[in-house]
């Protein structure tokens, strides 16, 4: 019996090498009548539900432009697993392998950074989705982002805070979320500038994964805070304001982007009504013609609301065909110099110009729950 | 003379291999290069948590806890300090090391040297546990090591991670390092340390009786398993060019365990045989991950993510037939390959007779 299974797993394996070397012969040059650009996101482990609404992004982008310069637009999609080491390793694959032109990805900044080495030593221009670490562009001359970026966000729900009356605010981070601990770094800063230094009464950690935070509300509820600013992963911020409202906490929450999902609604049902925090895209503020096409093909294709990372995603792959239809040539160094002088590219998001750091210049949509849903309340331009 | 005639043949293999890793660095691309390197260095990890698992048989999952010290001794050292502000932008970095750069060796040994003692430090008590409960305390013990690297802002960048760490892709430089981990292993095995860590492995009590200081014993395997650990976090570090907490999560621990179960459990060879297919056979599978087109029709199955299926599926054949592992606690020497090549068919067969 061991033996016979031996048997079949080595002809299975010899099999499947035969298989992959008959893929290994497509050759591309400067006259192939394609251009390749590479995907890389988290498709299977811990972040695989993001990856997978990016996918949707850029897909329908693919669809809906499917030629630059007279050639066809070929996706190469590849599955980093969550990991670092194996992210580096698919974006060396993609780019010495499939010969892409342009990178695109990846959801989470730390998978993006990973990448960010091979992507600046082999100059080939990368587009980052919605990885908001202004370190992934920084000191990375090929690395582009359609997301705006943790400072801008943070400087936004700062002064949002301000305008609605707010003058002394609490801080409660995930402090092991980088997200959050932008976020929260950039909104203190912004505040403190508005509203004096004794503006910020408490900036307080709990850990991803953590459900009890009666010890962080009980202090901070003696301090009397008008309002609190609780960045982080959607099911920790539903829980900890649920045992804000049962603690009799009446002070608005503030947050950002990753609040809008349907769980987080989910988790902190009627607790949640009235917060407030920022994010890239809303349907009522999505007045550009690309967002309307992007609209209808999206429930067309997927039945369901689009969410912000699928625009975002679909921004990234619009900025890359922008960036080679401008080069006219595709030539990645080209096309790296043609991304880098973006300006005013019309979105899903609204309209994206590049800054010298290679991160969008945009405003942010501010959106709070009312009656189970996400509604939209403000837009903030930047100046 | 036996022995002569093995240690002219491996002082002939290495050279060899060094030479093929020259060529590897100059002739392959940077995708292979990676893989390769990959490969190395879970090796070197593999390895390393072999001596405490399969040899001293105490099972530890600290695995990730050492090497998360000897990936953040290396990404704050390395770092040239002129790129440091850009780095910490959140929290300054502190003054007493904000100015201190070395050179990828020594940041690697310093490193090394500091998961060394942090295991001499937690060992001590810890070991004391056995089974099940070490295995606990040790995983708990890689927790507490990145939650304090999470919360350590002015040292550790705290959860942004550190960036633009000098980047390593050179394989002559992790080759060389693999094989002083792979001679310095054997050779400790093969002395009189490694007969006394697998009579512990066989039966403490007997052990014990026989002369052979439990404790003494178990600490040293602990604190070599460690070093490594920490030098093989370095280079992963260095590979990457970014550390953050996160890498460090107690799943990383199970991809060595993995490595390890795979290659045989107290098998030198078998270790860096499983490092081997493990990585290089998960980024082999990813033809499962491109569309197949057979007989003009898209075969829906084969998407992004199907890899993981048959990955997952060869593991547990491999584990259903190969319940030690792929060598179990054999190794491949030198004889043993000489009597292969002599007579293929005769060789299993003999085998298979003598089980």
């Amino acid at each position: 019996m061991k033996k016979m299974m031996s048997v079949i797993l080595a002809s299975a394996l010899a099999v499947g090498l035969l298989t992959g070397c008959g893929g290994d012969t497509k050759k591309d040059d400067a006259k192939s009548n394609v251009i390749k650009i590479g995907v890389f996101l988290p498709l299977t482990g811990d972040n695989a539900a993001g990856g997978e609404l990016e996918l949707r992004g850029i897909k329908l982008a693919n669809k809906l432009h499917p030629e630059v310069l007279g050639k066809k637009v070929e996706l190469v999609i590849a599955d980093n697993k969550s990991d670092k080491a194996e992210a580096a390793s698919v974006a060396a694959r993609l780019i010495e392998r499939d010969k892409v032109k342009v990178l695109l990805g990846s959801y989470g900044s730390s998978l993006s950074m990973a990448a960010g080495n091979i992507v600046k030593n082999s100059k080939v221009p990368a587009i980052g989705t919605s990885c908001t670490n202004p370190q992934v562009t920084a000191n990375n001359d090929f690395y582009f982002r359609a997301c705006f970026i943790d400072p801008f966000q943070g400087t936004v729900m700062a002064n949002y805070a301000f305008k609605n009356g707010a003058r002394k605010v609490a801080i409660i981070q995930e402090v092991s979320n980088d997200y959050a601990v932008g976020l929260a770094k950039f909104f203190k800063d912004a505040f403190i500038k508005l509203a004096g230094p004794d503006s910020i009464i408490e900036v307080a950690n709990y850990q991803t994964g953590d459900k009890d935070f009666s010890a962080i509300l009980t202090n901070i509820k003696a301090m009397h805070p008008d309002a609190i600013f609780a960045p982080g992963n959607f099911t920790e911020s539903a829980l900890l304001i649920k045992q804000a409202r049962q603690l009799g906490i009446k002070a608005p929450f503030l947050g950002g982007d990753t609040w809008e999902t349907q769980e987080f609604i989910n988790v902190g049902g009627a607790d949640v009504e009235g917060v407030a925090f920022s994010t890239a895209f809303d349907r009522e503020k999505a007045t550009t013609a690309e967002a309307k096409k992007f609209l209808d093909e999206y429930v067309k294709e997927y039945k369901g609301e689009p969410s912000a990372l699928s625009a975002l995603a679909y921004d990234a792959y619009l900025i890359a065909i922008d960036g080679i239809k401008r080069a006219n040539s595709t030539d990645s160094v080209k096309i790296r110099d043609a991304i880098a002088t973006t300006k005013d590219m019309e979105g899903v998001t609204g309209k994206t110009t590049l800054d010298k750091n290679g991160d969008p210049i945009k405003g942010a949509v501010i959106k709070t729950v009312r009656d189970g849903k996400f509604k939209y309340i403000d837009f903030v331009d930047v100046k | 003379m036996k022995n002569k005639r093995d240690l002219i043949l491996s002082a002939i293999l290495l050279i060899v291999l060094f030479g093929a890793s020259w060529f590897a660095n100059s002739e392959l691309d940077s995708y292979i290069r990676r893989i390769v390197n990959l490969c190395l260095i879970y090796a070197i990890i593999g390895l390393s948590m072999n001596v405490t698992n399969g040899f001293a048989g105490q099972f530890s999952l600290g695995q990730a806890g050492f090497m998360a010290i000897g990936a953040y001794t290396v990404g704050i050292f390395t770092v040239p300090v002129e790129l440091r502000a850009n780095v910490f932008y959140a929290v300054p970095m502190n003054p007493f090391i904000a100015d201190i750069q070395m050179p990828v060796w020594l940041a690697l040994i310093v490193g090394g040297l500091l998961a060394a003692l942090v295991a001499f430090l937690i060992g001590t008590p810890v070991l004391r546990l056995r089974g099940d409960y070490l295995a606990i305390a040790t995983l708990g013990f890689s927790e507490i090591i990145r939650i304090c690297i999470t919360n350590a802002s002015s040292f550790t960048n705290g959860a942004l991670g550190i960036k633009d760490i000098p980047p390593l892709n050179d394989v002559r430089y992790i080759f060389v390092v693999t094989a002083i981990t792979f001679v310095f292993i054997a050779a400790l095995i093969n002395s009189s340390y490694g007969r006394a860590f697998k009579a512990i492995r066989e039966d403490e009590i007997a052990a014990e009786a026989m002369g052979i200081n439990l404790y003494k014993h178990k600490c040293l395997a602990f604190m070599i398993s460690a070093f490594f650990a920490g030098i093989g976090g370095g280079l992963y570090g260095t590979l990457l060019g970014t550390v953050d907490p996160k890498n460090f999560l107690f799943t990383l621990t199970y991809n060595f365990l993995l490595i390890i179960v795979l290659g045989g459990m107290g098998s030198i060879t078998g270790s860096m045989l499983g490092a081997i297919i493990v990585t290089a056979g998960l980024e082999y599978l990813r033809i499962f991950d491109e569309p197949l087109k057979l007989f003009g029709t898209m075969i829906p199955l084969f998407r992004p993510g199907f890899r993981m299926v048959m990955f997952s599926a060869l593991l547990m054949a491999c584990v259903l037939f190969w319940r030690h592992g792929i060598m179990g606690t054999r190794e491949i020497t030198w004889s043993k390959l000489i009597a292969f090549c002599k007579n293929p068919i005769g060789f299993f067969k003999r085998k298979g007779a003598a089980q």
